[in-house]
């Protein structure tokens, strides 16, 4: 039953959930972790299924279901999956048991409640990736904030308050400007082909001038790169993570980070591609700088939950610098460093809080040599952190290479021709990847290695669940840095779509 | 005209009407006061589903040629928003129980309200403001468990006097420039460029401003909310509101607005929204964070004239059918205690959820709605505004209202963080709300839900 209907099933199934637990009595908190836990189970295969026979062979939306739901304003419940989507989609139903999972002996207080936000923000996430009508989008897009405001404030550390109202202000302003250019978007486009539409597709063929392009660039892409988060609006971020309870830090991590580097795929740089070509040095400076910036930061960090956030703002530096690139090979290679930073930076979380829950510090110094100490965890974190510096054979080295493959393609003809500031900045992102290696290396040195020493004497090893949470994140890093040539296939064709639109746009009356 | 067409053209006002005088025949003759809330339930919901049904009918009827008027779209707004009046009666139990002068009082200010919607001559729409008005100067005062609520009231009735002097003043200057009461000068005023009609549009649109709270005209209404007890203030918040956007709603017609009247249209509300935001930011008082906020409110709800004819209507009834639910919700699901003036202390608030976890959920999505954050209606309604704005060519004043009511976000947020992630005092009580007050959240959460999920279908209503 691989139709339109199961992805309607995957959608929704994070709302029945909602709906299971108020069911279920708040002080069985037993049943609740296991109930959410197994409807995000069924979720995840429900997804891999409609992976499995997503066809690569064919362009635009597969799966697609498209109801009216405002007629008067042409705004219709579109949802469908496409190159653009597919892997984030399985990402994001990949990490949604094993957040459950990972959050069951740390979360204690109000168990209800954050189970239900889990689901509601699952569901918010999978609704903005899969929305093929902005209406829909913007809806979804939003509705990502309560959950997370609340997670955030309500289970996190002692700054949580501070830190969650800087995150809700900080990502409702750039949504604010992006609903203006939402309306204007839509408003024009009725004005110039009489079609009144939210759609995705149509909203394509609204003919703008080039500064009009670059307003409205401006207004998606902050809210964007807020998101992402891009150097200098980034500053939300770290204390967004280490505030987070673990499962909190895991989904901003691994999927909410996405959201602005997704949204640059599918709406900012395809909407606009005239006033993207026209900032594409700027975006790609910005890039680079927040690939070096973050890495920097995380070299001299002590707070161990912000080592891993600085260096998400470098690794998303590194899926902006593959969008901007407009080469196909570096356009996948974002793609697949989504994924892998979602897998990694989940990973590398996961412990972070399987060893605060045991120790209650995140201090660096407070800890090394834990190689000897705790064995297994020390396997699985040296996994993941030579994953996180791209090691080959792990999903890392797939995304960066194609990346950086990719930025050296396109700059280089432009090289040839006398432009010689987009290869500086290619080779600049190269030296990311070293800093990368050196932020990562120390950060394991000094934390497994050395003198034995933890804040809190005995510690024991990882449990049966801990282990497995762990081995199905280091398998899935693993399978995309040994095979990555299927879920190359499933996205070329939208990689493709995406470079052909950029880079030659087919608008008759736009300039440059 | 039949009689009985004309019966039935007014039927939503006579039921009204025999509410009031049931209610008072039981004030008068019974022993114990009984059954007024049922009553008076009874009449409103009576009147609302007939004007539901004249609308939905299709009735076109001018029972007093030039002066009173009915229209299918108009009925229904009539019905909207005397169902919204059900929950505020619901909720008046914990304050008023069975006090007969507070129904009589609600329903004669909601008989007012009646007039106002079909009003087709500055008599009727000026008889209308001040039936709907005048009950809720003495609603403020009544029952008043604090030292603030007469001079609330007082201050109330002062301000409201004077916007009622500036509304005679305009209409009298239209009066003698076309020597007709109808409204429709008004609209004919707005296009026009004679000295004299562009003054008496100022004054009237001055006097609208000076009821509905839009800045600098506001300073009576954190003043009166705080006074009032929860359902008046409620009432005011909701009901009052809607009866004065839509009387000037009815005035501008279809009207497109032009200079300079878009000006002083956009400037204000705008002011409005900011100092609304910024104001409510510092409040320690449930009542006058939401004072503040409906100042706010008031802005968005002006900007929807902006733009243009056919829109505004839809506009306006969506943002304040939203706008109401969500209101009534936090009204309704307000921790209950005996001392009025601590309940109402933001403070008292912390820690909610862990006391009365369904309260806490339904103040907090009635707060991130007025907020305007999706998935609730009151992103719709926002969005619906904005939208008409931005169509209409006012993309500067869109873009400045929307980051103006971002400016909004920090307070309701600060409501949700009080009751979420603040450990109680110790000194609050375990207070939930319960009986009927619980039946009133229920309802406007359900419909809030309803709307939010089909709010295509209730666009396609209006």
């Amino acid at each position: 039953m691989a139709d339109a209907t199961l992805l309607n099933v995957v959608l929704f199934l994070p709302v029945a959930g909602i709906v299971l637990l108020l069911l279920v009595p708040a002080r069985s908190e037993g049943a609740i972790r296991w109930v959410t836990f197994w409807v995000m189970v069924v979720q995840f295969v429900a997804t891999a299924l409609l992976y499995v026979h997503y066809d690569p062979a064919v362009a635009g939306l597969q799966f697609e279901t498209r109801l009216p739901w405002i007629p008067a304003w042409g705004v219709y419940y579109q949802i469908g999956l496409d190159g653009y989507n597919i892997l984030l989609v399985l990402l994001t139903a990949f990490l949604g048991p094993l957040v459950v999972a990972g959050a069951f002996t740390a979360i204690t207080k109000d168990v209800k409640l954050f189970y239900a936000m889990v689901f509601l923000i699952q569901f918010a996430m999978l609704g903005t990736f899969v929305a093929q009508d902005l209406f829909v989008f913007y809806l979804f897009w939003e509705t990502m904030l309560i959950p997370m405001f609340l997670i955030i404030g309500i289970w996190g550390g002692e700054r949580r308050i501070y830190a969650t109202i800087k995150f809700f202000l900080y990502t409702a302003f750039g949504s604010i400007l992006m609903l203006a250019a939402v309306i204007y978007l839509v408003y024009s486009l009725q004005a110039t082909t009489g079609v009144t539409s939210f759609a995705f597709a149509d909203l394509q063929h609204a003919q703008l001038p080039l500064p009009v392009q670059l307003v409205l660039l401006s207004a998606f892409g902050l809210s964007f790169a807020i998101k992402v988060p891009i150097v200098p609006l980034h500053t939300w971020l770290p204390d967004a993570h280490v505030e987070a309870p673990t499962a909190g830090s895991v989904i901003l991590a691994g999927v909410l980070l996405k959201m602005g580097t997704y949204g640059f795929m599918k709406l900012g740089f395809p909407l606009f591609p005239d006033a993207t070509r026209y900032l594409s040095p700027l975006i790609m400076t910005l890039a680079v700088v927040s690939i070096i910036y973050g890495a920097c930061l995380a070299l001299v960090q002590n707070d161990i939950k912000k080592i891993i956030a600085y260096s998400s703002i470098s690794h998303l530096g590194y899926v902006m610098l593959g969008l901007i690139s407009l080469d196909l090979i570096g356009i996948q290679g974002a793609i697949i460093q989504m994924v892998s930073h979602g897998l990694t930076a989940a990973g590398l979380f996961l412990m972070v809080g399987m060893i605060y829950e045991r120790c209650h510090t995140r201090e660096l110094s407070a800890y090394g040599g834990l190689a000897r100490i705790l064995p297994v965890y020390s396997v699985f974190f040296m996994i993941l952190t030579l994953a996180s510096i791209g090691l080959p054979t792990t999903s890392g080295f797939t995304g960066e290479f194609l990346v950086l493959l990719g930025a050296f393609k396109a700059s280089w003809p432009l090289h040839l021709d006398g432009d010689t500031y987009p290869l500086v900045l290619s080779a600049s992102a190269v030296l990311g990847v070293v800093l990368g290696a050196l932020y990562m290396l120390r950060f394991a040195q000094s934390f497994l290695f050395g003198a034995a020493k933890v804040p809190h004497d005995p510690v024991a090893d990882l449990d049966v669940r801990e282990k497995l949470i762990l081995a199905a994140i280091v398998a899935a890093v693993f399978a995309l840095g040994l095979y990555p040539a299927e879920p190359l296939r499933k996205t070329e064709l939208a990689a493709k779509e995406f470079q052909q639109r950029v880079s030659a746009s087919p608008l008759p009356g736009s300039t440059r | 005209m039949s009689w009985l067409t004309f019966l039935i053209a007014l039927t939503p006002e006579n039921l009204l009407l025999a509410g009031i005088i049931v209610l008072i025949g039981v004030e008068v003759f019974a022993r114990r006061a009984q059954g007024a809330l049922a009553i008076s339930l009874c009449a409103v919901a009576a009147a609302a589903a007939a004007a539901a049904l004249l609308g939905s009918g299709g009735l076109t009827a001018t029972p007093f040629p030039g002066h009173f008027s009915v229209d299918p779209s108009w009925s229904l707004a009539k019905a909207l928003v005397l169902a919204l009046a059900l929950p505020v009666l619901l909720l008046s139990h914990d304050d008023f129980a069975e006090d007969g002068q507070f129904h009589i009082l609600v329903l004669s200010s909601l008989y007012g309200f009646c007039l106002l919607l079909s009003a087709d001559s500055f008599l009727t729409l000026f008889l209308g403001l001040e039936i709907m008005a005048l009950p809720v100067y003495v609603l403020v005062l009544l029952a008043f468990k604090r030292p603030e609520s007469p001079e609330a009231a007082l201050k109330y009735l002062v301000l409201g006097g004077t916007a009622t002097a500036m509304f005679l003043m305009g209409v009298s200057l239209l009066y003698g420039g076309s020597g007709t009461l109808a409204i429709s000068v008004f609209a004919a005023g707005l296009r026009s460029a004679d000295t004299m009609a562009v003054a008496g549009v100022t004054l009237i649109l001055l006097a609208f401003f000076l009821k509905a709270a839009i800045v600098p005209f506001h300073a009576w209404a954190p003043d009166a909310y705080e006074g009032a007890s929860i359902p008046v203030t409620a009432y005011m918040a909701t009901i009052i509101k809607a009866g004065v956007l839509l009387a000037a709603l009815r005035l501008f017609g279809t009207e497109v607005v032009s200079r300079p009247t878009d000006d002083l249209l956009a400037f204000l509300p705008l002011v409005s929204i900011v100092w609304g935001n910024l104001a409510a930011m510092r409040q320690k008082s449930f009542r006058r964070m939401i004072a503040y906020s409906s100042i706010a409110h008031a802005g968005y709800l002006f900007y929807a004239f902006l733009g243009d004819g056919p829109g505004r209507f839809q506009a306006v009834l969506f943002y304040l059918l939203a706008y109401g639910l969500m209101n009534l919700l936090a009204f309704a699901s307000l921790p209950r205690g005996d001392d009025d003036a601590t309940r109402d202390r933001l403070e008292n608030m912390k820690g909610m959820f862990q006391r009365n976890p369904y309260g806490a959920l339904m103040i907090g999505m009635a707060m991130l709605s007025l907020a305007g954050i999706p998935p609730f209606p009151g992103f719709v309604a926002k969005f619906l505004i904005f939208r008409n704005v931005m169509t209409a060519g006012y993309t500067a004043y869109a873009v400045l209202g929307l980051v103006g009511s971002y400016l909004g976000i920090y307070f309701y947020l600060r409501v949700i963080q009080f009751m979420f992630m603040t450990a109680p005092t110790p000194a609050t009580s375990p207070q939930t709300s319960r009986g009927l007050a619980l039946g009133a959240s229920l309802i406007c959460m359900v419909t809030a839900l309803l709307v939010a999920i089909f709010p295509g279908w209730v666009i396609g209503l209006f």
